[in-house]
């Protein structure tokens, strides 16, 4: 029995497609209070005075907070006040809550508090922030507690610097003949997640928090409340139902935290926030900012020798995960190539702009946005073909990677296999740009991307197993079902371990930290990894325990015995054999006499040999294993007025092993729309004084229906050696390339060097005349 | 959600409509009309909008024809979108109104409530404008109709306790040759940095030649515009510098980007100086495409 691979229908489908799956807003009870925000409309401004005497006539308002001194909270660097404190630091920072009988009440109330603002000059850029007379967004950073190895720089906007030095930069100059250097940058956005975020806090009469989120970290809200409140840990119990869709952005642990407090301001009572729209757009953390300075070089013969990069992501107001995405677009600061001489600052900003939550791709389509559009500027100035350049320098086993790490064919898979691969089904030989008529052409362009992923080097993973007395088995994993089907990848992994009927194997969706094992978080494409490896070692648990059982019952020894179909049998005389059913709860001899009792499988993955990386050169480990593809867009350009259609989108990734096939395809296209949508279109508009423009749908627009180009995607299947089946993570790796293929594609069709996003026309024009103004 | 209460009436007849405008006014009620409703939810929970009584005219009979008379084409205010659409009395309008949000929206934008909107691109009401079309309006002495040039100027000029009943337009406009196109920011969803429409009409003038004079048909293209300024227009200058028989499609193009009244858009959605550039395309495209039909 065959069920890897498989295109196995989702568990939750049923549930989904009638609209009857719960999701935390679903629920709804009474007598509940109900949470809104109030939040600035200043990018950075002192908060002079607060109102709150009209609110408070509101019949109906319970509590507000507002102008209260709250512990400090950030992952990294305590530097965020959950609600603020004196002082604003971006637009759509929370001011004040309200909690009421009502959500119509809270609304009412909250449109009635009066805030004096006394605005202060903004950090509106990654850029400006640098500069050294910048103003500084927080004046005491040295003060905040903070974890290990984070580096805050004082009297700066540096929160965080992280070096990558590798080889020798002087020779690596030396050995230089053709050089590119190159600005890039780009403005924060967000994950819009069709479900925006939701919670629910009650502290019960014995001081039990219980938390229902719409996270993708329940584990993390328990550690965090406890760091920042002091509660004890066991007392914190955090539900997670089905969530609709989160990217990233359900990772950062934000709206809990003010739950509670609320919870916490009407004795305990059961309080739930909702995040509107625009709040989950703005207010919630967003999608990282970048400006970056790249300088590449490579000799003649197109073999890379040197890159210097500084990288200024834009973390926002607050430090938060911003820190470890810089750390993380340190760790794959270049393409997946063989490049000796690196030297990277990755610096973690701090700006007058909302903060940054993980995005898919975690800093990966950021960084390989510019290191890419860096290639096909170096290829140009060579005059190779862009895919040549790449396949001479793709990076092969024996090779070390930016954090001097040597690569194996297990960890770093087939770059050049991706490429050969894409080059095929893009028809590269045909040429890359060509006329389809008078105003009109057609035009090809290409990345390669890496991945790896930079979790917590102890990030762990359980998994426990229980039988039915049918025989059948539910799998309870930490594990949030976000929309990726993992759970059900998970049910296919042990059926096909176990050679059973995956219909016969049920998963818990829902988590509840208290009974579920715990899953560091459910982000980095690490779910079917690393829950997967712990459902391997449970189900060898499980099989442990049946043959112990069996061998007693049968009176043979456990290496002659097998597991499978149901049963525990002879490997070699399989007629002589028990059904699991008869002895999954025990085994019961005709004198009523009963041995074993239930199976319960156990099993925990955690990561192996992950290092922090040396605070100087950047060297370490800094993950179990890197995913590559190799993606290419197609596009037609408008000469005259600089519009143009995405034709078709292609993906080549080297996923280790497909464990779904429609379930990989449905991530990797999904990753490639949302990545054509960032790079498209999607962006805040920040004015002058930091204040965003467009904080709706209406007018912040991710791709629409009907807006999709054609998909096309292929797999390569270098198996990873300790991962599930050979599988390598999957979630991400469609968007990260789609900035740079799109950018390279349009470049090439508008003759000039597009290194900004979104790729709108008007940034066309705007180069495009630029150029023109440049060249007069 | 809509944070403040309001009180809902549901009138069956215009008579009933303005006379409980009038009521609720003097109960200093700010009473508003409301036909689909989508930007009244839209701003109102936004604190952009307020009011504490509604009044729903999606009863009344009058506001819901759509049909087409001998000479005339009568399509009610409180018509949805997309019965519009599907009905495609007019062509140039179904094209125009298409593009306007998405077809989930469009099932409750009215075509009345689009052209008094407060969202100002109002992309309904340029068919009209480039066509013999009329408004009726009602109020509380009654009910007038008149040409759409009298009482559109930039946006619908209603007096207090007016509201719009129907648009009538002469059936000889209905298929007259045109082009409508809206361009965005990107793709095919957002505000319009521009729309056009424009229709050619059959026209006859006296034409002094050197020895006498005669009269000339020609067609003349009379043409609209949203976006690119926060009202939409039809401005009699610029299409007399594109019916410039004389001049090349270069000439008159750049004759109307000329006299571009101000002051032209500068948002998030474009730039004044790149909303210039896509009108001088889009122009250039128009007149083309026109030339051609």
């Amino acid at each position: 029995m065959e069920t890897i691979g498989k295109s196995i229908i989702r568990k939750e489908a049923l549930d989904k497609v009638t609209g009857t799956a719960k999701y935390t807003s679903d629920h709804l009870s009474l007598p509940m209070l109900h949470a809104k925000m109030v939040i600035s409309p200043y990018a950075h401004a002192n908060i002079t005075h607060i109102d709150l005497s009209e609110a408070w006539k509101i019949p109906g308002v319970r509590a507000i907070l507002a102008g209260e001194k709250f512990p400090l909270t950030g992952e990294e660097i305590r530097d965020r006040p959950p609600i603020a404190y004196d002082k604003v630091r971006y637009c759509g920072e929370v001011v004040a809550v309200i909690v009421a009988d009502s959500p119509a009440i809270a609304k009412r109330a909250s449109s009635l508090i009066k805030v004096n603002y006394e605005p202060l000059p903004v950090v509106n850029s990654p850029n400006q922030a640098y500069e050294n007379n910048a103003p500084v967004v927080h004046e005491n950073i040295d003060s905040y507690e903070r974890i290990k190895n984070v580096y805050p720089e004082v009297n700066t906007n540096i929160a965080n610097r992280t070096k990558i030095r590798k080889g020798d930069m002087e020779l690596g100059w030396q050995r230089t003949e053709i050089v590119v250097e190159a600005d890039f940058s780009f403005s924060p956005s967000d994950h819009a997640a069709m479900e925006t975020r939701c919670v629910i806090a009650e502290i019960r009469e014995d001081e039990t928090v219980v938390i229902t989120s719409s996270s993708q970290s329940p584990f993390m809200i328990k550690k965090l409340l406890h760091v920042y409140f002091h509660i004890d840990i066991g007392k914190i119990v955090v539900n997670v139902p089905l969530v609709g869709g989160a990217y990233g952005g359900k990772a950062s642990v934000q709206l809990e935290l003010i739950a509670y407090l609320a919870s916490k301001a009407v004795h305990g009572r059961k309080v739930k926030i909702l995040n509107s729209r625009e709040e989950d757009l703005i207010t919630s953390p967003v999608h990282i900012g970048l400006d970056a300075t790249i300088k590449l070089g490579c000799s003649r013969d197109g073999v890379l020798q040197a890159a210097e990069i500084l990288y200024l992501f834009d973390g926002g107001a607050y430090s938060d995960k911003a820190v470890d995405i810089s750390r993380a677009g340190a760790v794959d600061c270049t393409g997946p190539y063989r490049i000796n001489n690196i030297q990277c600052d990755a610096l973690c900003m701090y700006t007058n702009h909302p903060y940054a939550a993980p995005f898919r791709g975690f800093g990966h389509s950021e960084v390989m946005f510019v290191f890419e559009r860096t290639m096909d500027m170096l290829a140009k100035k060579l005059k190779m073909d862009p895919i040549e350049l790449r396949l001479i320098n793709a990076i092969k086993p024996g090779d070390t990677t930016p954090t001097q790490l040597a690569v194996n064919k297990s960890n770093v898979g087939n770059v050049s296999e991706c490429i050969l691969k894409l080059k095929k089904i893009m028809n590269w030989d045909e040429g890359s740009i060509k006329q389809v008529s008078n105003t009109k052409v057609r035009s090809k362009g290409i990345c390669c991307t890496w991945k790896n992923s930079t979790i917590d080097p102890d990030a762990s993973s359980g998994v426990t197993l229980t039988f039915n007395p049918d025989g059948s088995i539910n799998i309870i994993s930490g594990v949030v079902e976000i929309g990726t089907g993992t759970k059900s990848v998970l049910a296919q992994m042990l059926a096909e371990k176990l050679k059973m009927d995956v219909r016969q194997i049920y998963v818990q969706m829902e988590v509840n930290t208290k009974s579920t094992p715990d899953h560091w978080k459910t982000v980095s494409s690490r779910g079917s990894f690393m829950a997967g490896r712990a459902l391997l070692n449970a189900a060898d648990d499980i099989i442990r325990q049946l043959k112990d059982l069996t061998a007693c019952i049968l009176r043979c020894s456990k290496v002659d015995l097998e597991v499978g179909l149901g049963k525990v049998y002879l490997k070699d005389t399989p007629d002589i054999f028990l059904n699991i059913k008869d002895i999954c709860y025990g085994y019961m001899y005709p004198n009523g006499n009963a041995i074993g009792g239930q199976i319960i499988g156990r099993g925990t993955y955690i990561q192996r040999r992950v290092t922090y990386l040396d605070p100087e050169t950047g060297a370490g480990n800094p993950g179990p294993e890197w995913t590559v593809a190799a993606q290419g867009i197609e596009l037609e350009f408008d000469l005259l007025d600089y519009t143009y259609n995405v034709i078709r989108a292609a993906t080549v990734v080297d996923v280790g092993k497909v464990l779904n096939e429609k379930t990989a395809l449905g991530q990797i296209i999904g990753g490639m729309s949302m990545g054509i949508s960032f790079a498209g279109r999607e962006t805040f508009q920040f004015d002058q004084a930091g204040r965003i423009l467009n904080p709706q749908l209406r007018t912040y627009r991710p791709l629409r229906y009907g807006e999709h180009p054609k998909y096309e995607v292929e797999f390569v299947e270098t198996p990873v050696i300790d991962g599930p089946y050979g599988a390598r993570s999957a979630g991400e790796h469609g968007l990260i390339g789609m900035p740079a293929a799109l950018a390279n594609s349009l470049s090439a069709a508008a003759e000039v060097d597009l290194n900004q996003l979104p790729l709108i026309p008007e940034l066309i024009w705007k180069t495009k005349e630029g150029a023109v103004d440049d060249s007069l | 959600m809509i944070p403040f209460n309001f009180e809902y009436y549901k009138p069956s007849s215009i008579h009933e409509a303005v006379q409980l405008f009038q009521r609720l006014d003097t109960e200093e009620k700010q009473p508003i009309y409301y036909s689909g409703g989508t930007e009244i939810i839209s701003l109102a929970r936004i604190n952009i909008l307020y009011t504490k009584a509604i009044i729903d005219i999606k009863s009344i009979p009058e506001c819901n024809v759509l049909h087409l008379e001998k000479d005339q084409l009568v399509l009610g205010a409180c018509l949805p979108l997309t019965e519009i659409e599907e009905s495609n009395f007019y062509p140039l309008l179904t094209k125009t109104i298409q593009e306007i949000a998405d077809r989930t929206a469009r099932n409750k934008i009215t075509i009345g409530g689009n052209i008094c909107g407060q969202i100002f691109y109002r992309e309904a009401i340029l068919p009209f404008l480039i066509s013999n079309s009329q408004v009726v309006i009602a109020g509380i002495h009654g009910i007038k109709t008149m040409p759409i040039q009298q009482v559109f100027h930039q946006h619908l000029h209603l007096k207090k306790g007016e509201f719009l009943v129907q648009m009538i337009t002469e059936k000889a406009d209905l298929h007259l040759p045109f082009i409508s196109i809206k361009k965005r920011q990107q793709w095919d969803t957002g505000y319009p940095l521009i729309t056009v429409t424009a229709a050619k009409k059959p026209s006859s003038s006296f034409i002094e030649n050197s020895s006498n004079q005669s009269l000339t048909n020609y067609e003349r293209i009379q043409i609209a515009f949203s976006g690119l300024n926060p009202f939409p227009y039809r401005s009699e200058e610029i299409e007399r510098d594109l019916n410039q028989q004389h001049l090349s499609l270069e000439q008159k193009v750049d004759l109307a980007t000329s006299h571009l009244p101000e002051p032209i858009l500068d948002d998030f959605e474009g730039s004044a100086q790149y909303r210039k550039f896509v009108m001088k395309n889009t122009l250039q495209h128009v007149l083309s495409t026109l030339e051609v039909q």
